[in-house]
């Protein structure tokens, strides 16, 4: 049995020693002036971003995302009813019906507080 | 046992006073008569229920064997502890509540003249309501654990009560002198009833005694009892413990009266007869009680007839009894010492009432510069005559029946000794009290003092506890049907049988102690001084209470400071040195490990998954050494 | 046919946290105090339903047990968000917006603790888990105009969704192992000292994240830091409510599920006891803020709660419950105060207490006695709970002695630095120009219950310890 671990050591040791390893080679190899210029800039796409990066973002959007969602997961639940409404009975009708009821109740919360308003 | 009325409530008899006491400290403090006036009514209605309990019990034949006994659990850990808070009602507490209820109600109520110009008059009927409660308390506990608390609760009081004109040196030494002697006392005891814990996993005085006659380990048995016994010692003043009572003096005299007399130093007495089977399980034990309280009994009269402060003869006169009753406990005959404890309650009582209203005349403690006072205070004079006679046991006062008993039993148990003594003992007393009479009562006035009679307020209970101290015997005579030896008893209920030959010789002895205490005091005669000249060692002796303070005082001086010195160096040096530096410790690596917390919250992730890390690196080793 | 007529407290809880949110909708936004007397109100209510159907108990679903555990937490957390409700009247009203939220959230907070405690399945179990700790976040950064309460929210928010994660890893590993998410399946399936890998590392990471909610060192770090930060009554709530939660779960799991690992999670719990007692008591030594002093002395009683786990006996469950429930109270206590004096003085300095026994009496014998009942000093009710928690470590084994006087010695040390918060208030001089503390009505009477309870409890604790004991034996009956 220890030697199971054992050999998880050992891998855990191989894996942890190739990460470092190529970090440390890596910066041995390295050309030893610092970066400069072109080299420091962004290069994943063309274009240099305009201002700082670290904008805000209008919280409203995830408002609204969260709102979409309210439907969305209405709509998951409410297929798979209508498609067995016939045999699930009066009991499956009450619960939908509370259940789209705290979600409307949501709604109109959202709608209340001015959620849905664009500012 | 279905229609009780008055037992089921029961608990109401220590839980009124107990309210008494903080409605007096945080509402009517201002108020003085409001203040008196809840004491009284707090302590006045359990009298009434007190008195209901006996009359029912009584009425529906509960007996020592077959207590009322309510009880629910307090504190409990499974397997380890289980500690109750409930009543005992049997005849013996039944007792027990009315004499103190009855002698509390009568003090409270002559305190309101006593104390009537003192400033701190509110604080007095609190303290006196707290006190109420604690000993009603402690009448009532059905385990050891319980009347252990109450034990210390009536200490507290009497060492508050004795400080209580804490201004004056003397009083706040006493008070302190009290305290420290009682918890010596008091931690025996503690150790006594762990001890029985330990042993049989109760404090429960009923499964106690049930289980303590199966129990065969003797030594071990003797260690707990005699531990047990230190309690008494200490609170009801035996030999050699006696040394706080007669400073206890200091405190108002109506406290002398309720506590230091009648009701708390009694405490020890009733303790030894809740665990009377533990005693009398242990014929060796039961030797140590009788000796200590024969001597305490012969030891304290004999000092008392040398002293000149009209408290300190009586409270020597009270240590005297208390060592009767310790010793009837001893010879086997708890009936009587429970019987003494009754009657003494009342005459003692009456006695140091008395005596208050004469220091309340004449702000004087010492009896040679008092006499005649009886042209001044007729009602005084007379209810203390009543007293010293039922103390001095000349019949048919209260106190001759019950000492008779004690004797008697002494006598018919075997122990020809102490039954010798104590009719000395008889003597002493009847002379030292009829001393202290002709000196105080009668004669011509000395330091040209006069008295005045005390308001009503205060003769009327002198009164009723008059009538108490002549009447109060004859529940309990050799010539009463189903008395108080059918009633308060151990093992069986027993009549007790008239011996003229103890009833004789101690009257005649009594008499004899006020005859002589006539012919050397009460009539003019230089006798007495000429005496003192030529047994000047013997006076010297017995004035000086037998040097007993001064001994204690030489072990704590150079015993005990001497150790103090080596413990305090230690302490400074070592124990000090070594906390000083924990505190240090702790403190400095408080302020280190602070450090730990950044406010950073990448810090704080790393940590936690660092953790997780070694938790799994660590279980995974230890569950490989497991398997 | 499952029988909803047993959640009747968790449907009531549910339909007052939503009737809360529709009353805030329907009276206009000025005169939305009277919210805070309705939660008040169906708290207590509830609270009396509780009581009146203790004797309830069946199983709704295979992992969805009620019986008097479940109950009896029911009615500690309800008695917390009760507290917590009147603590925040003065509070929020100043906050001046959205109080319907504010005590909507707080509702299902506790629902998420009464599902939490009452769940014996792994998946209901953690969705309780995360509406308490998601309407937890919303509360805690819920003074707005205070950055200090955002980055609480921030830290509790990501600290929090670590400790989610790495307990959902472990309940997946135990799933896997063992192929069932009920507690009582699980426990049926592993084969007794039988130790598989997996399983152990499930274990481990499902302790170390009930562990985050209980502040175990070294699972403590955001505590402190989010205490500080957010709202005095949340900070109250979060300290008693979450953790409690956390416990009746985390005890559901060990002794139902994993009751013949204990050789492998004993030493683990008693590391964390003795971590969080020695930690956080030395640490609580030099704060100089109550509410960071007390978030210590929080990671502390965790410690000494965790006692009653490492006892794994009855004795120690039953002393775990019986502390809880007084802790709700002490600390509850202590919160009041601070909150009664952030109201006026607007500071959480201990220096700022100076002189508070003067300026108002009650806040500062309600103080004093809730920290001397944090200590456990007789006759208050902390100290039969300790002795409860330590003479269970000690029944449990003598060779555990050292526990319970390591856990003695902590005490004491924590008797110095609540003495500091004492001793300010006691001999300090207050500044000349601060007044009499202003107290509402509802509060003044609350922190005179909290007192009476306290004593009472510490007199006579029989009642609740019988109480206690009974609830933790219907965990371990089948």
């Amino acid at each position: 049995m220890l030697q199971q671990y054992a050999i998880i050591g050992i891998f855990l040791l191989g894996a942890v020693g190739t990460a470092v390893g190529s970090i440390v080679v890596n910066w041995l190899v390295r050309p030893k002036p610092e970066p400069k210029g072109d080299k420091r800039a962004t290069y994943e796409c063309g274009l240099e971003t305009i201002g700082p990066t670290w904008v805000q973002f209008k919280a409203r959007y995830f408002l609204y995302a969260l709102v979409f969602l309210l439907f969305d997961v209405e709509t998951i639940f409410l297929y798979p009813w209508a498609v067995g409404f016939q045999e699930l009975g009066f009991l499956a009708f009450v619960e939908m019906m509370i259940f789209i009821g705290i979600l409307a109740l949501g709604l109109w919360y959202a709608w209340k507080e001015e959620g849905l308003k664009w500012l | 046992m279905a229609n009780l009325y008055w037992i089921p409530k029961a608990w109401l008899i220590p839980l009124l006073p107990a309210l008494a006491f903080p409605f007096i400290a945080f509402i009517t403090r201002k108020a003085r008569g409001l203040s008196a006036l809840t004491a009284i009514l707090a302590i006045g209605v359990s009298l009434v229920i007190s008195l209901g309990v006996l009359w029912e019990v009584i009425a529906h034949g509960i007996t020592m064997d077959n207590p009322v006994e309510y009880s629910t659990v307090w504190l409990q850990i499974p397997q380890l502890l289980k500690i109750e808070a409930g009543l005992l009602i049997d005849p013996l507490s039944a007792v027990m509540l009315l004499v103190v209820t009855l002698v509390a109600f009568l003090v409270e109520i002559y305190s309101i003249g006593y104390m009537e110009d003192d400033p701190g008059f509110s604080v007095f009927f609190a303290y006196l309501s707290l006190f109420g409660a604690s000993m009603l308390g402690l009448v009532l506990a059905n385990n050891y654990f319980m009347i252990y608390f109450f034990w210390e609760l009536v200490g507290l009081c009497s060492y508050l009560l004795i400080g209580f004109w804490y201004h004056r040196a003397e009083a706040a030494r006493a008070g302190f002198k009290a305290f420290v002697v009682n918890r010596l006392a008091d931690f025996g005891f503690l150790l006594g009833f762990f001890f029985l814990f330990i042993i049989f996993h109760t404090f429960n005085f009923r499964e106690l005694a049930a289980a303590i006659p199966a129990y065969h380990n003797v030594g071990l048995l003797t260690v707990a009892a005699l531990l047990v016994f230190t309690g008494p010692i200490g609170k009801s003043a035996q030999f050699p413990l006696h040394v706080w009572l007669p400073d206890a003096m200091e405190g108002p005299t109506p406290v002398s009266a309720l506590i230091h007399a009648a009701t708390m130093v009694a405490a020890g007495v009733y303790l030894l007869a809740r665990a009377y089977v533990l005693f009398a399980s242990l014929p060796n034990v039961m030797l140590v009680v009788a000796y200590v309280g024969g001597f305490t009994a012969i030891f304290a009269a004999t000092i008392a007839i040398a002293q000149r402060d009209i408290k300190r003869i009586l409270a020597y006169s009270t240590i005297s009894q208390l060592g009767y009753m310790v010793m009837a406990m001893g010879v086997g005959s708890m009936t009587a010492g429970i019987f003494h404890l009754t009657t003494h309650a009342f005459f003692k009582a009456l006695l140091f009432l008395a005596a208050g209203s004469v220091i309340h005349a004449l702000h004087e403690q010492d009896i040679f510069r008092m006499g005649g006072l009886y042209k001044d205070m007729k009602v005084t004079t007379v209810t203390f005559i009543i007293g010293a006679l039922a103390l001095a046991g000349i019949p048919p006062f209260a106190g001759f029946w019950s000492k008779d008993e004690i004797l008697a039993a002494a006598y018919h148990n075997g122990f020809l000794g102490l039954y010798i003594l104590g009719t000395l003992v008889a003597f002493l007393t009847a002379f030292y009290m009829f001393r202290l009479i002709f000196i105080t009562f009668f004669g011509e006035r000395r330091a040209g003092l006069h008295g005045h009679e005390s308001p009503p307020v205060m003769t009327i209970p002198l009164g009723i506890l008059a009538l108490l101290s002549i009447f109060a015997g004859f529940v309990g005579t050799p010539f009463t049907a189903r008395g108080f030896s059918t009633f308060v008893y151990y093992a069986a209920p027993h009549e007790v049988e008239p011996d003229y030959m103890v009833m004789a010789l101690s009257t005649l002895v009594a008499l004899a102690g006020i005859a002589l205490a006539w012919w050397l005091y009460g009539r003019p005669s230089d006798l007495p001084e000429r005496l003192k000249e030529s047994y000047r060692w013997a006076y010297n002796l017995l004035w000086n209470k037998f040097y007993i303070d001064e001994f204690y005082l030489w072990i704590y001086r150079r015993i005990f400071w001497g150790l103090a010195e080596a413990f305090h160096w230690h302490d400074r040096h070592v124990v000090d040195g070594l906390w000083d530096g924990v505190g240090d410790v702790t403190r400095a690596s408080g302020q280190k490990l602070r450090y730990l917390q950044t406010g950073n919250l990448q810090t704080y992730a790393l940590v936690f998954f660092t953790a997780v890390v070694v938790i799994a690196l660590w279980m995974a080793g230890m569950g490989g050494m497991i398997r | 046919m499952v029988n909803f007529g047993l959640l009747y407290m968790e449907i009531a809880t549910a339909a007052l946290g939503l009737m809360l949110l529709a009353w805030g909708l329907l009276v206009p936004k000025r005169e939305r105090q009277g919210i805070a007397y309705l939660t008040a109100a169906g708290l207590l209510a509830l609270l009396a339903l509780a009581w009146c159907t203790r004797g309830a108990a069946g199983t709704v679903l295979p992992g969805y047990t009620i019986d008097l555990y479940s109950i009896y937490f029911k009615s500690l957390f309800l008695t917390a968000a009760f507290l917590a409700t009147i603590c925040s009247f003065d509070y929020v009203a100043k906050m001046g917006f959205n109080q319907g939220e504010y005590y909507a959230l707080l509702v299902f907070a506790t629902l998420g603790m009464m599902v939490l405690a009452t769940s014996g399945e792994l998946i209901t179990l953690y969705l309780g888990l995360e509406l308490m700790a998601i309407t937890f976040y919303i509360l805690v950064a819920y003074r707005l105009d205070d950055p200090k309460s955002a980055e609480a929210g921030i830290k509790y928010l990501l600290l929090g969704a670590l400790s989610s994660a790495i307990l959902l890893y472990g309940f997946s590993l135990i799933y896997g192992t063992c192929g069932s998410t009920v507690l009582r399946e699980i426990g049926k399936r592993i084969s007794s000292g039988q130790a598989d890998f997996a399983l152990l590392l499930g274990l481990i990471f499902v302790i170390a994240g009930f562990s985050f909610k209980v502040t175990a060192v070294p699972f403590h770090m955001w505590a402190p830091d989010v205490y500080e930060g957010a709202p005095t009554p949340i900070t109250a709530f979060l300290s008693v409510g979450s953790k409690a939660a956390a416990f009746a779960a985390l005890i559901r799991i060990l002794f139902l599920g994993f009751d013949n690992q204990a050789f492998l999670w004993l030493p683990l719990v008693t590391v964390l006891s003795v971590l969080s007692m020695v930690l956080g008591n030395l640490v609580a030594i030099p704060q100089k803020n109550v509410k960071r002093l007390l978030a210590y002395s929080s990671v502390a009683q965790g410690g000494y709660l965790l006692l009653g786990i490492v006892s794994a006996s009855l004795l120690g469950i039953g002393a775990i419950l019986y502390y809880a429930m007084i802790y709700v109270f002490a600390n509850m206590g202590a919160f009041m105060a601070a909150t009664a004096f952030y109201n006026n003085d607007r500071s959480d300095e201990i220096k700022d207490y100076a002189g508070l026994a003067r300026r108002a009496p009650l806040v500062a014998a309600v103080m004093l006695f809730s920290v001397a009942s944090l200590a456990g000093i007789p006759p208050l009710a902390g100290f039969p709970g300790k002795l409860y928690l330590f003479s269970s470590v000690v029944a449990r084994d003598y060779s555990y002695l050292w526990l319970a006087l390591l856990g003695l010695l902590m005490s004491a040390v924590s008797v110095y630095y609540y003495l500091q918060i004492v001793k300010a208030m006691y001999t300090g001089n207050p500044a000349p120009q601060k007044g009499a503390l202003q107290v509402s009505r509802g509060m003044e009477v609350a922190m005179l219950l909290v007192l009476g309870i306290l004593f009472f409890l510490g007199i006579y604790p029989t009642p609740l310890t019988n109480y206690a004991f009974k609830a933790g034996e219907t965990l371990f009956m089948p």
